[in-house]
């Protein structure tokens, strides 16, 4: 590995602004981290760099742990978004930089700095000062001079952000050209996305401080794991499906079955049509044209779904819940020839390809009393978090109906609670979350299994719960104190399953600890060690829940969000 | 063409109103001032005026003007720019009263400073005292005494030049610096200084300036004594007392012209310099 980043974490003010990163880049690799401003992209490639110290996690380059050592001592090359250009050098020493401080013998210097100006094609230009250039001619200096010491890691910080589009796309085939051509580790830091598919070998999406996911760039975009990433790279249309005998379906009829699911509809992918009998793929609704936008090569329509159609993952911002949900299309040329459409006109929906989000978490609903009490949930610091940060929605209900909704049910802690989780999971709830309605953001998760067949689901849904709240993880495995040999080896192997498996399969990392004790008795007691900590409970048979103990947990006080997985059911074949 | 070659157009209207006030002022409060000076300085003949001015006297007391002047913002240059540093960079507690406090000797009527200093440093007084046992240096009454009242007049000018200049200096030219292998003393030397360069020689100017021309904190702490701690003005003012007003003219005009043409080539230096390194573009 090129380089290697384990569990990176930088906070100011307490804040984490890179929240557990761990990341390797192999030798020769591009990789382009993406992310809005204020993602914690920057604040990586420093820490990278060493401009930056962390305050937890390893640094290794090439193999060395470079942790603590200065951006001096780990001989990257560093291009920023500024230039950093030298204003009183001419543009021969401002490149030969490197090579004065090491000393390095005149004539080498010159044959370097040669080499490097034909490199960025800007040969003759050794005597101008940096003000005589082009913004676009300053970085093309800024990269040569980053190159002169011949580093094993190039870094580049939004390199093409003060630059004109046209100036842009050139000096980002130049820059590719000449990563090919060195054959040198490279990670650039973007916001934007068309950048990062020109560029990159694999694509980082960053947000608030997490490296959501990583990946090739065709990879992310028709495969994204995460509501952000699939909505950050590319338009994209998340709309609430239902997993049946005949597939995904999108009505709201469909919606008896429990299985939710998260899907992901490229507005290139949506399939229009006079009537349902014309749609060839998979149809999704009716609908009427909003609003038509000629773009050149593709045409950008919004299409209003009738209310009986499909359910948008977030609640739409047009601000109007009672109408159907908005859907965005975009066709070429000859699909517009063969069905020109107008403003106004109804028309048939389908869907050419759509993607399931791995993710188990499609949506909540709150459960409770009364309307206020739903409310007071629905504003609850932790859950009010979840949805916005997910993208998802929060429906609300009044008193159990005659099942669980669909997605996961959220519960009020408190006096009946345990109750009431138990009726949910009894009546179809794949998932339960239960939170007490002031309880600040969680910064410890512990994650427990009471069976092993329950593992894969229950790290699915603590994976997605913690992509989103920045918390640290503890995956706890619990053996009888007289156990034997081979139960605790068992235990073990668990233990680094699971570890391996959070981390290859949803990108998760967290701390693992086996203790001997009782299940009950260890769980409340590292509840209990901090003030802000959350359980992950996942089961293949609610009934073997302790029910007294969890009534303890629940109801106690302070009681603690407790999220159950019941991975019997989240795992079962659709019925049909 | 309406516009000479000297204006360049800009988009506020006023260059005739601007360019008349300045004429009026600069005549009004220096040019006609120094010309009276001038003028009576002519009423000296050739040989007095030469006299005068090279009288030995005159010469040891310019000697102690400039030279202590010179130290004085040497000092402040160096020390000046620490305090100028550590306000920038560093957030500490009480950054912002220590900020306020460098503009005092700015405020403070000089007289009052250098009261202050002769109590201080004076052979009984409370840092003299030391001093004196410690090190067997005396401060008042010597010409140290002078470089001392010097400094504390010169440090704001210094302070408040290299601040702007350090606060616009960009944070990532040291990290690119570092980036590429050098060392902090390097990074220093090649990339911070060249940047705060012309603030920091405009401020030891300004130091420089106002040291040779300092009175009022320097006549308590010198000791004034003829050849050794006696400063130009102060002989100004002996002459004048002595209703020599030929001769302090003459003085005068010495320390006119040798203060001006040194002030000129510091100027005309920066102005090249800055030529050399052109401050345009980002």
């Amino acid at each position: 590995m090129s380089i290697a980043l384990d569990q990176v974490t930088k906070r100011y003010q307490g804040v984490p602004v890179v929240n557990d990163v761990s990341l390797n880049v192999r030798q020769g690799e591009f990789l382009v981290l993406l992310g809005p401003s204020g993602s914690g992209k920057s604040t990586l490639l420093r820490a990278i760099a060493g401009l930056t110290e962390i305050d937890h996690g390893r640094v290794s380059l090439h193999g060395k742990d470079v942790t603590h050592l200065t951006a001096r001592q780990r001989q990257v090359g560093f291009v920023f978004q500024h230039y950093a250009l030298f204003r009183h050098m001419s543009i021969g020493d401002n490149i030969e930089f490197a090579l004065r401080v090491r000393k390095v013998r005149a004539a080498e210097r010159v044959a370097r700095r040669k080499e490097l100006l034909k490199l960025v094609a800007l040969e003759g230009m050794d005597n101008r000062l940096p003000a005589q250039l082009s913004g676009g001619q300053q970085q093309r200096v800024a990269v040569a001079r980053a190159l002169a010491h011949r580093p094993e890691v190039l870094l580049m910080d939004e390199p093409f952000g003060a630059l004109d589009a046209k100036i842009r796309e050139e000096l980002r085939r130049t820059i590719r050209q000449i990563q090919r051509e060195l054959k040198i580790t490279t990670i650039l830091v973007t916001h934007d996305q068309e950048e990062a598919f020109a560029l990159a070998d694999r694509i980082g999406v960053m947000h608030q401080g997490r490296l959501l996911e990583c990946g090739r760039p065709d990879d992310l975009y028709t495969r994204p794991a995460t509501r952000f990433v699939s909505t950050f790279l590319g338009a994209a249309n998340l709309l609430l499906g239902y997993r049946t005998s005949r597939g995904v379906r999108f009505d709201a009829r469909s919606a008896e079955s429990p299985r939710e699911v998260v899907a992901v509809l490229r507005p290139e992918e949506v399939e229009l049509a006079t009537d349902a009998a014309h749609i060839r793929s998979n149809f999704v609704g009716h609908g009427v044209v909003e609003e038509l936008l000629f773009g050149g090569a593709v045409e950008r329509l919004r299409v209003r779904m009738s209310s009986d159609g499909p359910v948008p993952v977030a609640p739409g911002n047009d601000g109007n819940g009672s109408l159907g949900s908005l859907l965005e299309v975009s066709r070429t040329l000859p699909e517009q020839r063969q069905f020109p459409v107008t403003p106004g006109l109804r028309l048939a929906v389908g869907a050419r390809r759509i993607h399931i989000l791995p993710t188990p978490i499609s949506s909540f609903t709150v459960v409770a009393g009364s309307e206020d009490a739903t409310r007071e949930l629905t504003d609850s610091p932790l859950l009010a978090t979840l949805c916005t940060r997910m993208q998802t929605r929060v429906g609300s209900q009044v008193g159990n109906g005659h099942r669980a909704p669909p997605g996961m049910p959220v519960l009020a802690t408190g006096a009946g609670s345990a109750e009431a989780a138990r009726w949910q999971l009894q009546n179809g709830a794949t998932q339960l979350l239960c939170v007490p309605p002031s309880a600040p953001l969680p910064k410890h998760v512990i994650i427990h299994t009471l069976d092993p067949s329950a593992r894969r689901a229950t790290l699915a849904v603590a994976a997605s719960l913690l992509r989103h709240v920045a918390a640290e993880a503890v995956y706890l495995v619990i053996h009888p104190t007289e156990s034997l040999e081979a139960e605790r080896a068992m235990r073990m192997r668990d233990l680094l399953d699971a570890r391996s498996s959070a981390l290859n399969d949803h990108g998760l990392d967290m701390r693992t600890e086996m203790r001997p004790g009782d299940v009950a008795q260890e769980l409340q007691a590292e509840l209990a060690r901090y003030d802000d900590s959350m359980l992950v409970l996942g089961t293949a048979d609610p009934e073997s829940i302790r029910w007294d103990w969890l009534a303890n947990v629940l109801e106690g006080t302070p009681s603690r969000p407790v999220l159950i997985v019941n991975s019997a059911r989240l795992e079962a074949p659709v019925e049909a | 063409m309406a516009s000479s070659w000297f204006r360049q157009p800009s988009i506020l209207p006023g260059f005739g109103l601007t360019l008349g006030f300045t004429t009026f002022f600069l005549s009004a409060l220096v040019l006609l001032p120094l010309a009276a000076l001038i003028l009576k300085t002519t009423n000296l003949t050739w040989s007095e005026f030469l006299a005068t001015v090279l009288d030995e006297r005159a010469i040891a007391s310019y000697r102690l003007s400039f030279g202590a002047a010179f130290v004085a913002a040497l000092i402040n240059a160096i020390f000046g720019f620490i305090v100028a540093w550590s306000l920038v960079r560093y957030e500490f507690p009480g950054r912002r009263i220590v900020d306020a406090l460098i503009d005092l000797p700015f405020a403070l009527p000089t007289a009052v400073s250098g009261i202050a200093l002769a109590t201080v440093f004076s052979p009984t007084g409370w840092l003299g005292v030391r001093l004196q046992e410690q090190f067997g240096v005396q401060v008042a009454y010597t010409w140290l005494g002078v470089v001392v009242a010097l400094t504390l007049i010169g440090l704001p000018f210094v302070v408040r030049s290299v601040q702007p200049a350090l606060i616009e200096a960009q944070r990532d030219l040291e990290e690119a610096a570092e980036t590429l292998g050098a060392g902090p003393f390097y990074v220093f030397r090649r990339i911070v200084l060249p940047a705060v360069l012309p603030a920091l020689v405009t401020g030891f100017t300004m130091a420089f300036a106002r040291g040779v021309g300092e009175y009022g904190s320097v006549v308590f702490i010198s000791g004034n004594l003829p050849f050794k701690t006696e400063i130009t003005p102060l002989l100004i003012v002996i002459k004048l007392e002595q209703f020599d007003y030929n001769g302090a003219a003459a003085l005068g005009f010495g320390m006119l012209l040798v203060s001006f043409v040194m002030l000129l080539t510091i100027n005309l230096a920066q102005a090249w310099s800055r030529r050399r390194h052109v401050g345009a573009g980002r």
